[in-house]
């Protein structure tokens, strides 16, 4: 069952995501699905400064890979101009994944064969009034399926109350 | 004839300088932050310690891999941007042959295998040779769990080596008639690479920095399904 959070300003979408990642541990691994401008770039933003990321986060669509210092390390990747397999490999992905830092990856959809099957897949699409998002937090194996109870705490602010 | 050697495959970084009087110097660090930030300073002191300009190295060595994705790719750029520089040739040496080199002497089989990430190692057997060792499987990717059951099959006195043996050590170091190497023999080292470059640079065992590329086992050839992305009309 995902966790399901709506947010109304980008803002909000980097406050839920920095809520989100109290939670976060090393070897974590976070597929960020959803189309340009929904918000991926935003949300890797706030889970950044909840991980006491001090330097500015701004989006590896050029650049693919962007690492920053915080309680763990954070590999922010995009693979949106990737064409084969191979070239997210050539990323280190493996490397990053064993380092212990937590890996975001923005359209990490399109490449889930090479990730680990543990993760949790955090979907945006564009609600009803233009700066409204629809997030669906997704646990994709065991590692983030044990802590749903403590996500739908931690995003209490966004899923309506419940 | 000096060659400069550089192994950047595993978490150790390496440099040498070295040619017909055997290794002038080399320098190596696991402790480094990043092999881009450790390799340059690196290798300006190893030139420094042994007096060595660039100006005078007439080949590049480099470890293809298999290893670590970045390490090699910031090995094997940096090996390629002095030898086009330079106009010099290239020599490229497999990192688990050069993992095998220093334990020439002994007698028994050795089996290599460097750490590839995702519970994965990379692997291939030797056996002494005159002056060397000799390769009898080819470099393959397999899991420890794979590779030990293997091993418990063979008759052979056999000699692990490698930072694949040495992370999944409890699953060998319990096989009748196999001893892991100790640390000292985990990474590729520079020195080696000079040794067995400099062997290939007399046969004329070169390729144009164009035509050497890092041995990567797995790449799979598969496109990306951009079903996402093309659907639709930005």
């Amino acid at each position: 069952m995902p966790v399901v959070a709506t947010t109304a300003s980008v803002d909000q979408t980097r406050d839920l995501a920095a809520a989100l990642a109290v939670l976060a541990r090393p070897g974590d691994v976070i597929v960020l699905a959803g189309d340009l401008g929904a918000g991926k770039t935003a949300f890797v933003q706030g889970f950044g400064r909840g991980l006491g990321v001090v330097e500015r986060i701004t989006s590896p669509t050029f650049t693919l890979v962007h690492v920053y210092e915080g309680r763990l390390p954070v590999h922010h990747l995009d693979v949106y101009r990737l064409e084969q397999m191979s070239e997210a490999l050539d990323l280190g992905l493996a490397e990053m994944l064993d380092e212990g830092g937590v890996v975001l990856v923005e359209w990490g959809d399109a490449i889930t064969r090479l990730l680990p099957h543990d993760h949790l897949e955090v979907r945006l699409t564009f609600g009803v009034g233009d700066d409204d998002r629809l997030l669906e937090l997704e646990p994709v194996g065991p590692a983030w399926a044990r802590r749903s109870a403590a996500m739908r705490v931690a995003l209490g602010s966004w899923t309506g109350g419940a | 004839m000096l060659i400069l050697g550089i192994t950047t495959s595993t978490a150790q970084v390496g440099c040498a300088i070295g040619g017909h009087e055997g290794v002038l110097g080399s320098v190596h660090s696991t402790r480094g932050r990043r092999h881009a930030e450790t390799l340059t300073p690196a290798i300006e002191f190893l030139c420094r310690q042994t007096r060595v300009e660039l100006a005078e190295i007439s080949a590049i060595a480099v470890d293809l891999g298999p290893g670590m994705f970045t390490g090699l790719r910031v090995g094997i750029a940096a090996g390629k941007a002095l030898a086009y520089a330079r106009r010099l040739p290239m020599i490229g040496v497999t990192s688990l042959d050069l993992v095998a080199f220093p334990l020439r002497h002994s007698p028994r089989r050795i089996v290599c295998a460097l750490d590839a990430g995702r519970g994965e190692i990379y692997h291939a057997a030797y056996r002494q040779s005159p002056g060397g060792v000799q390769r009898i499987t080819a470099p393959a990717v397999a899991s420890p769990e794979d590779l030990a059951s293997d091993l418990s099959a063979t008759a052979e006195e056999v000699l692990l080596a490698g930072d694949g043996m040495l992370r999944y050590q409890s699953m060998f170091s319990s096989l009748r008639r196999v001893e892991v190497a100790d640390a000292g023999e985990a990474y590729p080292l520079a020195g080696s690479l000079v040794q067995l470059a400099h062997a290939q640079a007399l046969r004329e065992e070169w390729v144009s920095p164009a035509e050497l590329t890092p041995l990567y086992l797995r790449k799979p050839d598969a496109e990306i399904n951009w079903s996402t992305r093309d659907g639709r009309s930005d």
